[in-house]
């Protein structure tokens, strides 16, 4: 049972069937811990609810029901305290960049696709400018333009980060656009790059590195060959890759694996992506303690 | 869409109380005059889609399909569809994906809910199974109680005042006057609106759409032409809880169908000329006309103090026209078409959710006036 602040409320008139006691006051509360409930109010003369108000849960008999059991409740006692407002409207990042880094196979473009998803008031995804081409699987991710394009748009600064990733089949250069990143910042969202080591690195140069959040995500293992089985595995399971691909794409993991270690101050939190949920929610955590940062 | 859908004809009964007739009786008089325009015979319904909710919990019928079917003649195959007050449209987005499949080349899409037999307390339960049994209904909660801690919060964070959403209601009661199939076709001025009695603070009796019966339906085809077609038809949800959200004073789902509708039919909001949209209370106006892209967050309001070029909700909306949950979807369309044919405008706008949007759905139909 954890105090919170209330976000709004209302007085019901006409409770649905069983709820003896009319009106009801209920409000929609944002808990110390950031989760959010709906519950009954009680108000005492001295404090009406009020938004922004303080909550505390108290235990009580909400009804008996027509079997004659007898049903208790969370119920919010608002306090006299106005809590330091918590508002939507003030959820604002400015020069904030949350970036996540892992190998390939880790689950990047899962994760952040769900995270924009749950938080898409706050958060947006930077495309990926690159000059590889279009393949089946890939989502909305990329921007693709040509060799030339890529290196006219490094000559004149217009990129904030780039990389050339070695490649036996083709020449793939990497980046992200100053203006897509400062376009999603005018909205007050906050930036998600899916990255790998070297655009990591460039943006800390760019932008300095206490601007951003930075978490890395590794695969579930108590060894490297651990870590990089599972990475094999998935990759195998999505299908994206052949398999010369996925042999590059090892490689590559293998050095991004020695990164972790080697460039930890890169890095505010190192996840392992084993359950998907639970990483969700630390990364909403981190992103929601930013907001209130 | 991925083939050319007509919508060949439609039909609806009056929306009210009809204590004279059952579930049956208000499907079968939809279908019938759905029919009686159609270009077609009933023989060549191929499907049937029916949407509604409450029919188990208020009606003690489930198995609506197979009802329906039996209405017609020869009994093509039939499915029922839910999802609360987006039933409608979803039936549509169904009767579209089956058309564009090639299962079915002609669809009778049908909406129908009876409503008015049940009390005050047994309806708000019945329509609580719209939002989340163990988040939101344990406290206490109803559908106005979820729409007055969001009306609540919206003016908080905008400043909108009482007398400025009174103006919502009443546009939507003087716009139903001419509707010879609206539920209240009586104009409110905005102080009555403002002085009826408290529902859930701070909304009032005619802030919310009423308990209705009534049903509508209408004919899709791809094997028969007409004037009008639908140029998008885009589906998205939500968590049911409002308790899950980020946000109140939008809805993610409304955003996101309306945005993907647009591109579908490759437009922009500007073009529409005729929008329902989905206002089962007051303050959801406002939000719709922000998510569909109308009205800057907090502006939705000027669409009722200076309206626009744009008609909305022509019909009366869900407060003045009435809202049989699983028809309104329907009826909707149906408006759309008849406010296109009138003006000779090519586009128009449907836009009808379920729960506190959870479910959304976003039709755009197109009206070829050559």
């Amino acid at each position: 049972m954890l105090p919170g602040t209330l976000l709004s409320f209302t007085t019901v008139q006409h409770p649905p069937k069983g709820f003896p006691d009319r009106p009801r006051s209920i409000g929609l509360i944002e808990l110390s811990d950031g989760k959010r409930v709906i519950g009954s109010l009680i108000a005492p003369e001295a404090s009406a609810p009020a938004i922004g108000r303080a909550v505390v849960p108290r235990m009580r008999l909400s009804r008996i029901n027509e079997q004659g059991l007898r049903l208790y409740e969370v119920a919010y006692e608002c306090t006299a305290r106005v809590s330091e407002p918590k508002l939507n409207e003030q959820r604002h990042f400015p020069g904030y960049i949350l970036a996540l880094t892992g190998p390939s196979g880790v689950g990047k473009t899962t994760i952040s696709t769900l995270l924009v998803k749950g938080l898409g008031d706050f958060t947006a995804k930077v495309p990926i400018v690159t000059s590889r081409s279009p393949k089946e699987g890939d989502e909305r991710e990329y921007d693709y333009v040509s060799t030339q394009e890529f290196q006219v748009l490094q000559k004149n600064g217009d990129l904030v980060a780039w990389t050339k990733i070695p490649s036996e089949t083709e020449e793939r250069f990497y980046g992200y656009r100053k203006s897509d990143i400062a376009a999603i910042w005018s909205q007050g969202k906050l930036p998600v790059v899916v990255t790998e080591m070297h655009l990591l690195q460039g943006l800390s140069n760019h932008f300095g590195r206490r601007a951003i959040l930075s978490l890395g995500l590794l695969p579930p293992g108590h060894s490297k060959r651990a870590m990089l089985s599972q990475l094999l595995h998935r990759m195998r399971l999505r299908g994206r890759e052949t398999q010369e691909q996925i042999q590059e794409r090892l490689q590559n993991a293998q050095q991004d694996l020695d990164f972790f270690t080697r460039a930890e101050h890169l890095f505010d939190h190192i996840l392992v992506n084993e359950d998907l949920d639970t990483v969700l929610g630390t990364i909403k955590e981190h992103v929601l303690a930013l907001v209130k940062a | 869409m991925q083939s050319e859908i007509s919508l060949i004809s439609f039909g609806q009964t009056k929306f009210g109380e009809w204590w004279n007739k059952s579930l049956r009786d208000l499907l079968g008089e939809a279908v019938d005059a759905a029919l009686a325009s159609a270009p077609c015979t009933a023989l060549d319904i191929d499907f049937i889609v029916v949407a509604n909710m409450l029919g188990e919990s208020m009606n003690g019928q489930a198995h609506l399909g197979a009802l329906t079917s039996s209405l017609l003649p020869h009994r093509p195959p039939a499915i029922r569809v839910e999802a609360a007050c987006a039933s409608g449209s979803v039936a549509m987005h169904t009767a579209c994906a089956l058309l564009e499949s090639g299962r079915a080349e002609t669809i009778l899409v049908v909406g129908a809910e009876k409503m008015t037999d049940a009390s005050t307390e047994e309806i708000t339960t019945g329509l609580m199974g719209a939002a989340d049994s163990e988040r939101d209904a344990p406290s206490g909660l109803t559908f106005p109680g979820i729409f007055g801690l969001i009306a609540q919060r919206y003016m908080h964070e905008f400043g909108l005042t009482r007398q400025q959403l009174n103006l919502v209601s009443a546009l939507h009661h003087a716009n139903a006057i001419t509707n010879p199939f609206a539920q209240f076709r009586a104009a409110m001025t905005p102080d009555q609106i403002g002085a009826s009695a408290l529902v859930a603070d701070p909304l009032r009796l005619l802030d919310c759409s009423p308990v209705s019966d009534g049903a509508a339906a209408c004919l899709l085809s791809t094997k028969h032409r007409s004037d009008l077609t639908l140029a998008a038809s885009q589906l998205s949800t939500d968590t049911v809880s409002i308790a899950d959200r980020p946000t109140i004073t939008s809805f993610a789902a409304t955003k996101d169908a309306a945005m993907r509708a647009c591109e579908e039919a490759n437009i922009e909001p500007q073009q529409i000329a005729h929008l329902e949209l989905h206002d089962c209370f007051s303050i959801a106006a406002l939000i719709a006309l922000e998510d569909l892209g109308f009205a800057e967050p907090g502006n939705g309001i000027r669409w009722y103090e200076q309206p626009g070029q744009m008609t909305v909700n022509g019909s009366g909306g869900l407060k003045a026209c009435g809202h049989p949950v699983a028809a309104t979807g329907i009826k909707q369309i149906i408006d759309i078409g008849k406010q296109l044919r009138a003006s000779g405008n090519p586009y128009g706008m449907a836009h009808n959710f379920g729960g506190a949007g959870a479910t959304c759905a976003v039709h755009i139909l197109h009206h070829e006036n050559a």
